[in-house]
C-alpha cells in the first residue's frame, strides 16, 4: 500500500477514536439491569436484599403451636425473652408449616450458665431498674438450698416467679413474717 | 401470597423498558415471596404490610439505650444465627466499658460478646467508677463514607435510608472497610464480598423487627418507623431526652442514636 | 475523643474493634503504589529529556520509557491479587461510581498506558524501521505493525514524530502526576484513618514516586551497563542524582512535615498516631524509614553534591544511594498502608500484621509480582534496543 506517513497516522488516530467509542458503547450495553434508577447502583439489589428469607421468627410464631408454654411464658417476668435465644431459630424448626427439626432444650448446669448471662450481679453494669441480679453462690446460701442446685429447681425458666409465688401462697409465708 | 407495590418505584418508562427487556422478572416485584411462613407472623412494624411501600417516604430509626443493656449478648447470638456470620466476623457486637476513678477507660469485647459476659474483669487495679455495655451495629450514616468510596456502586444508600451491599456487584476491594469509621464491615471469607449489618432489611420489609431488637430482653435496642406516631422511637425522638451519635466529628450523620452514651464511647 | 485528661498511653488501653483485627489491605496494596511510583519516576526522566531538552539524560531517556512501560504493565497485578472477587474487576470500568476516589483508576490507567505505548512507538520508530529490514518471520510482522507499516524516515516525518513525542510527553506528565497523586488520594480520602486523611498524602506520594522511579532507573542503568560490560555516562548519572536529590528533599520534607503537624496540632486522633509511630511502627518508621533510609542517603547525597570524587566512586555511591532510596520508598509505602490499618478505629489499640509466605498476598506472591516487570523488560529489550550506539562514545 502506498499511503503517506501522515495518512497512516490519521488512520491510527481514527481507529483509536473508534476503539474508545466502541468501548464506551460496550460499557453502556453491559450496564447491569436497573442500574442508575435511584443512583449509581443496581436498584434491584434493594429488592434482593428485601427478599432474603428470614431465619428468626418472633415469639408469636412459636406460640402458634406451643400454646401451653405460651400460657406460662406470656404471664411471667420472662415474657420479654425471645424463645429463639434459648432454643434456636424458627427456621431450623419449621419450614412451610411443617416441623423439620428439633430444637435443643437447655438442661441442668447449662440452665444456670444461661441464667447468669443476664442475672449475675458480679457484672456491675446491670441496673436494678432493668434486671434483678443475684450473686452466686450467695443466693443459694441465702435461700437455704443446696449449693449444687440449678436455677430451674426453684424458678420456672419461662416464668421465674411462678413457683415462688405459689409456694408463698400455699404456706402463707410472707416477707414480713420472716 | 400478597401482592405488593412493584417498587423500586421506577419512572414509568424505565420500568416498562426493563419489563420489555425481561430484566425484571414480573414475579420479583409483583408478587412478594415472603420466605418461609413470615406472613403468618403478626406484623411488628405497623404500616409495612397493609399499604404499598413507598420507598421514598420512609424514615426508620434505631435507638440503642445503653442504660438498659445488660450485656447478655442475645443480640449477638441472634445476629450470627440470622445470617450465619462466619466466626471471627461481627455484624453487631457488645462492648464492655469499665471506667476507673483515674478516668482510665478499659474496654473489652471477647468474641464480640457472643458468649455474654459471665465474669467481671480481674485485670483492673483501681476502683471502678462506672461500668456499662455498648452494643454496636451499622450506624446507617446519611453521609456514608463507605458508600462514597465504593468504586463500583456495590454499596449504596437506598431511598428508604438503609446502607446496603449489593453482593452481586461487590469486587471485594475492602475500600469501604477502610472508610467505615465504626468498623462494622468485614470481608466474608466464604462469599469473598463485603458484608455488614443491614438493620435486618429483609425483616423490616416483611414488617418484622430486626433480629437483635426482637431478642433483646430489656428493650435496650429499639427500632421503629418515624412515620408511625405510636412507635417507641417516634416518642423518644419527639421527647426531650438526650440522644447522641458515635463519632459525630466524622461528619457521617448516623441514623443510629444512643441513649445514655458516656462521652468516652467511640 | 478528647485528649484533655490524659496522655496517649492513658487513652490507649489496648482495645481493638472485633472487625479490626484483620488487616485487609496487605502487601499487595503496598506494592501497588510502589509500582505506579516506579512508573511515574521513570517517566519523569524521559520527560526531562524529551520535553525539557535536558541533553545529558539522553542515554537514559529511551531506557526509562521502557522501564516505565514494563512496570505499568504490572500495575494492576497486585490489585487483582488483592480483590476478593478478581473475576469482577471489570465492574470498575463498567459501573464506576462518580463519588469514589478509586473508581477512576481503570480509566486513568488505560489512558496512561495508551500514551506511554505511543510515546515508545514514536521514540523508537527510526530504529524499528531499520530493525524491520533486518528481522524476519513473526518479529518482522510485529515491527511492521508497530511502525504502522511505514518506512518513511524523511526529515519531514521525523520532525512530525518529534512534535508528536513532545505533545504526548506533554500530556503524559499531568497524566503520570494524576495517576500517582491520585493513588495517594485513595489513601488521603479515607477520613476514618488518621494517618491517611491528610491533603499532604497525594503530594507525598507523588514526590516519593518520583524518588523511587529515578532511583530505580539509576540503579538499573548502572547495574545493567556493568553486567553487560558497557560504559557508564557520567554526565547522565550526575543529572539524575541532582534530580533525585531535589525530589528526595521534597519527599522527605513533606513526610516529616506530616508527622510534625500531627504532633504539633495534637488534634483528634493524635494520640493514636503518636502511639503508632512510637509503638508498632517504632522500628520500621523511625529506625528504617527515617534514620537508615533517609538520613544516611541525605548525607551521601550531600557528600556527592559538595565534594569532588572519582567517576567510579561517584557511580558506586550513586548506585548505593539509589538502592537505599528504593528501600526507603518501599518502607514508606509499608508504613502508610499497613501502619494506617494497625490503628483500630476504636482509637484505643493496635492490631498486628504478620506477613505470610504462601498467601495470595504473601511474600512469595510479592516476589513474583516484582519479578514479572523485569521479565517484561527483558522481552521488551529484544524488541526495542535499550541503548543507542552513540552511548558508547564515553569510555570509563
Amino acid at each position: 500500500m502506498k499511503l503517506s506517513y501522515r495518512l497512516r497516522l490519521l488512520i491510527v488516530l481514527i481507529s483509536l477514536g473508534v476503539l474508545t467509542g466502541g468501548g464506551l458503547l460496550l460499557k453502556h450495553l453491559l450496564l447491569p439491569d436497573s442500574f442508575g434508577v435511584y443512583g449509581p447502583y443496581r436498584a434491584n439489589a434493594i429488592a434482593e436484599a428485601a427478599l432474603v428469607p428470614i431465619r428468626h421468627g418472633t415469639n408469636a410464631s412459636c406460640f402458634k403451636c406451643h400454646a401451653y408454654e405460651a400460657g406460662i411464658h406470656k404471664t411471667g417476668r420472662h415474657q420479654t425473652i425471645s424463645c429463639e435465644f434459648c432454643h434456636g431459630t424458627y427456621m431450623d424448626h419449621v419450614e412451610n408449616g411443617r416441623k423439620i427439626g428439633t430444637l435443643p432444650v437447655k438442661r441442668e448446669k447449662q440452665i444456670t450458665t444461661l441464667c447468669l448471662r443476664c442475672h449475675n450481679t458480679e457484672i456491675k453494669a446491670r441496673s436494678e431498674l432493668v434486671i434483678k441480679t443475684v450473686a452466686m453462690p450467695n443466693h443459694l446460701a441465702d435461700q437455704n438450698v443446696k449449693l449444687t442446685h440449678n436455677c430451674n429447681q426453684c424458678h420456672h425458666v419461662h416464668a421465674p416467679l411462678k413457683y415462688i409465688i405459689r409456694a408463698k401462697q400455699m404456706t402463707r409465708w410472707t416477707e414480713a413474717g420472716r | 401470597m400478597k401482592i405488593l407495590d412493584p417498587s423500586p418505584k421506577m419512572n414509568r418508562r424505565s420500568f416498562v423498558k426493563n419489563v420489555l427487556n425481561g430484566t425484571i422478572a414480573g414475579s420479583l416485584y409483583l408478587v412478594w415471596p415472603m420466605g418461609g411462613d413470615s406472613l403468618e407472623i403478626p406484623e411488628q412494624i405497623p404500616g409495612i404490610r397493609d399499604t404499598a411501600y413507598d420507598i421514598h417516604n420512609q424514615a426508620f430509626v434505631f435507638i440503642v439505650d445503653i442504660t438498659r443493656c445488660i450485656g447478655c449478648g442475645s443480640c449477638c447470638v441472634a445476629d450470627k444465627r440470622e445470617y450465619n456470620v462466619p466466626d471471627g466476623n461481627y455484624r453487631t457486637w457488645v462492648e464492655r466499658y469499665v471506667k476507673g476513678f483515674s478516668d482510665q477507660i478499659y474496654v473489652d469485647c471477647p468474641n464480640g460478646g457472643l458468649d455474654g459476659y459471665q465474669h467481671p474483669r480481674t485485670d483492673i487495679d483501681e476502683d471502678i467508677r462506672d461500668t456499662f455495655f455498648v452494643p454496636k451495629l451499622c450506624n446507617m450514616c446519611r453521609e456514608a463514607p463507605c458508600v462514597q468510596v465504593c468504586p463500583v456502586g456495590a454499596t449504596f444508600i437506598s431511598p428508604d435510608g438503609f446502607v446496603l451491599v449489593d453482593e452481586k456487584r461487590c469486587v471485594g476491594c475492602a475500600y469501604c472497610i477502610q472508610a467505615c469509621p465504626y468498623s462494622v464491615r468485614f470481608l466474608n471469607p466464604v462469599t469473598r464480598v463485603v458484608e455488614k449489618c443491614t438493620w435486618c432489611y429483609h425483616r423490616v420489609r416483611k414488617g418484622l423487627l430486626p433480629a437483635c431488637v426482637e431478642v433483646c430482653p430489656t428493650g435496650a435496642r429499639k427500632f421503629g418507623s418515624m412515620r408511625d406516631d405510636t412507635s417507641e422511637v417516634y416518642n423518644i425522638l419527639k421527647g426531650p431526652g438526650v440522644l447522641t451519635v458515635l463519632k459525630k466529628e466524622m461528619g457521617t450523620w448516623p441514623a443510629l442514636y444512643y441513649k445514655g452514651a458516656r462521652r468516652e464511647v467511640v | 475523643m478528647d485528649a484533655v485528661n490524659g496522655t496517649a498511653t492513658m487513652l490507649i488501653s489496648n482495645y481493638v474493634f472485633p472487625n479490626d483485627l484483620h488487616v485487609h489491605w496487605s502487601m499487595m496494596i503496598v506494592l501497588y503504589p510502589y509500582i505506579t511510583g516506579l512508573v511515574d519516576g521513570a517517566f519523569i526522566i524521559a520527560a526531562l529529556y524529551y520535553l525539557f531538552d535536558i541533553k545529558s539524560l539522553k542515554p537514559l531517556a529511551r531506557f526509562s520509557l521502557l522501564f516505565a512501560l514494563a512496570f505499568l504493565c504490572c500495575a494492576t497485578l497486585p490489585l487483582l491479587l488483592h480483590l476478593g472477587r478478581p473475576e469482577r474487576n471489570l465492574n470498575m470500568l463498567l459501573t464506576p461510581s462518580p463519588s469514589s476516589a478509586m473508581a477512576g483508576f481503570g480509566y486513568i490507567y488505560a489512558v496512561s498506558m495508551g500514551v506511554l505505548v505511543f510515546i515508545v512507538l514514536f521514540v523508537y520508530r527510526p530504529d524499528l524501521v531499520v530493525l524491520r529490514d533486518t528481522s524476519k518471520g513473526l518479529l518482522k510482522l510485529l515491527y511492521r505493525a508497530i511502525t504502522f507499516d511505514s518506512r518513511d524516515l524523511s526529515t519531514y516525518s521525523l520532525a512530525l514524530d518529534r512534535k508528536i513525542i513532545r505533545f504526548l510527553v506533554g500530556i503524559g506528565i499531568p497524566i503520570a502526576a494524576v495517576l500517582h497523586g491520585y493513588v495517594g488520594f485513595i489513601f488521603g480520602g479515607v477520613k476514618a484513618i488518621p494517618t491517611w486523611s491528610t491533603p499532604l498524602m497525594p503530594v507525598i506520594f507523588l514526590f516519593s514516586a518520583c524518588l523511587s522511579g529515578i532511583s530505580a532507573i539509576i540503579l538499573a542503568y548502572i547495574v545493567i551497563r556493568k553486567i553487560t560490560g558497557r560504559s557508564i555516562d557520567s554526565d547522565c548519572i550526575k543529572t539524575c542524582i541532582k534530580t533525585l536529590t531535589l525530589f528526595f528533599i521534597l519527599a522527605f520534607a513533606f513526610e516529616m512535615l506530616e508527622v510534625f503537624s500531627h504532633s504539633y496540632l495534637k488534634s483528634g486522633y493524635h494520640h493514636m498516631v503518636e502511639g503508632l509511630l512510637n509503638g508498632p511502627l517504632a522500628s520500621s518508621f523511625w529506625l528504617w524509614q527515617v534514620k537508615i533510609c533517609s538520613v544516611i542517603p541525605l548525607v551521601i547525597l550531600g557528600v556527592m553534591a559538595f565534594f569532588r570524587m572519582g567517576r567510579a566512586m561517584y557511580h558506586f555511591w550513586a548506585a548505593v544511594v539509589s538502592a537505599i532510596l528504593l528501600l526507603q520508598v518501599l518502607i514508606m509505602r509499608w508504613n502508610v498502608v499497613i501502619g494506617g490499618q494497625l490503628m483500630s478505629k476504636s482509637a484505643r489499640g493496635y492490631t498486628e500484621f504478620h506477613p505470610q509466605w504462601f498467601d495470595k498476598e504473601g511474600i512469595l506472591a510479592v516476589i513474583i509480582v516484582m519479578a514479572i516487570p523485569f521479565m517484561i523488560l527483558f522481552v521488551l529489550s529484544r524488541i526495542f534496543p535499550f541503548w543507542t550506539p552513540d552511548n558508547e562514545t564515553t569510555v570509563t
